[in-house]
């Protein structure tokens, strides 16, 4: 049938679309497809769970780096002073 | 066990992100952060045969950079001589109440949620060394710094399925590695 190839995902590609949804990048298809496969999958549902659970950890650290433009002034120093 | 060896044209690429998450929030101020971690990159490299190996070059770096950070904050408590603390009462009805008394609430956790994300953030990036350099630039790059999957494809010359690849693996081995202390 049509609908069911539609909707046919495998557990790679589940991650694939989960990880996009961190990123706020897997589009209104993906999302539904991947809610679709979560139901009967409990290692995905694993999976998307440590996910989310990684990104709300990601923006709670709010981590500060640096620039290219520092980090090539940092390699120039190093550089000089070898 | 295995010694620990020195690197430092990887010094930049590997801890620069580290030592600088470290600092700022210290210091509050990024021009003084880049100069503390300039510092410590040079005087890293004048003691470098005082290296033994018995830490990893991360904790040998970041011991430099705590001493530096000192060093700041007494250098600008000495131009600014000492400080002098002054109380006023609001008003005369409280006048003679003890200082304690006019502290912060105390079950205002700020600080310490303050403290607890650094440590946080510094897991992360301690636990992003278990990629090469490259997959954990890129990961920064897209999670951190959230730039766009085009520009950062453009910048390294590879496919948007090759970055998701390369997302998914930081991804999990990032939540396997903060799994002990943080999930």
């Amino acid at each position: 049938m049509k609908l069911r190839e539609l909707f046919k995902l495998n557990c790679s590609e589940a991650a694939e679309f989960c990880d996009k949804a961190q990123y706020r990048e897997a589009g209104f298809l993906n999302k539904l497809k991947l809610r679709l496969h979560l139901i009967f999958c409990p290692p995905c549902q694993e999976y998307t769970k440590k996910n989310l659970k990684l990104t709300s950890l990601l923006k709670k650290a709010s981590i500060k780096t640096c620039t290219k433009k520092e980090k090539e002034r940092y390699k120039k120093q190093i550089e000089e002073n070898l | 066990m295995a010694t620990n060896i020195i690197d430092p044209t990887k010094w930049v690429d590997r801890y620069s992100d580290y030592l600088f998450n470290y600092t700022i929030v210290r210091v509050n101020d990024r021009e003084v952060a880049n100069d503390l971690i300039s510092e410590t990159f040079l005087a890293g490299l004048k003691s470098m045969k005082n290296f033994k190996g018995e830490s990893t070059e991360r904790t040998w770096l970041i011991s430099i950079l705590k001493r530096k950070i000192v060093d700041y904050y007494r250098k600008i408590n000495s131009n600014k001589g000492r400080a002098e603390v002054k109380v006023n009462y609001n008003s005369d009805d409280n006048d003679g109440d003890w200082l304690e008394e006019q502290i912060a609430d105390l079950s205002d956790k700020t600080a310490e949620d303050t403290m607890e994300n650094e440590e946080l953030g510094m897991a992360i990036l301690e636990c992003l060394d278990q990629l090469n350099e490259k997959q954990a630039t890129i990961f920064k790059m897209k999670t951190i710094d959230g730039i766009d999957t085009d520009a950062i494809c453009n910048e390294f010359d590879i496919s948007p399925s090759n970055l998701w690849v390369i997302i998914h693996r930081a991804r999990t081995s990032l939540a396997k590695c903060l799994e002990k202390n943080w999930f």
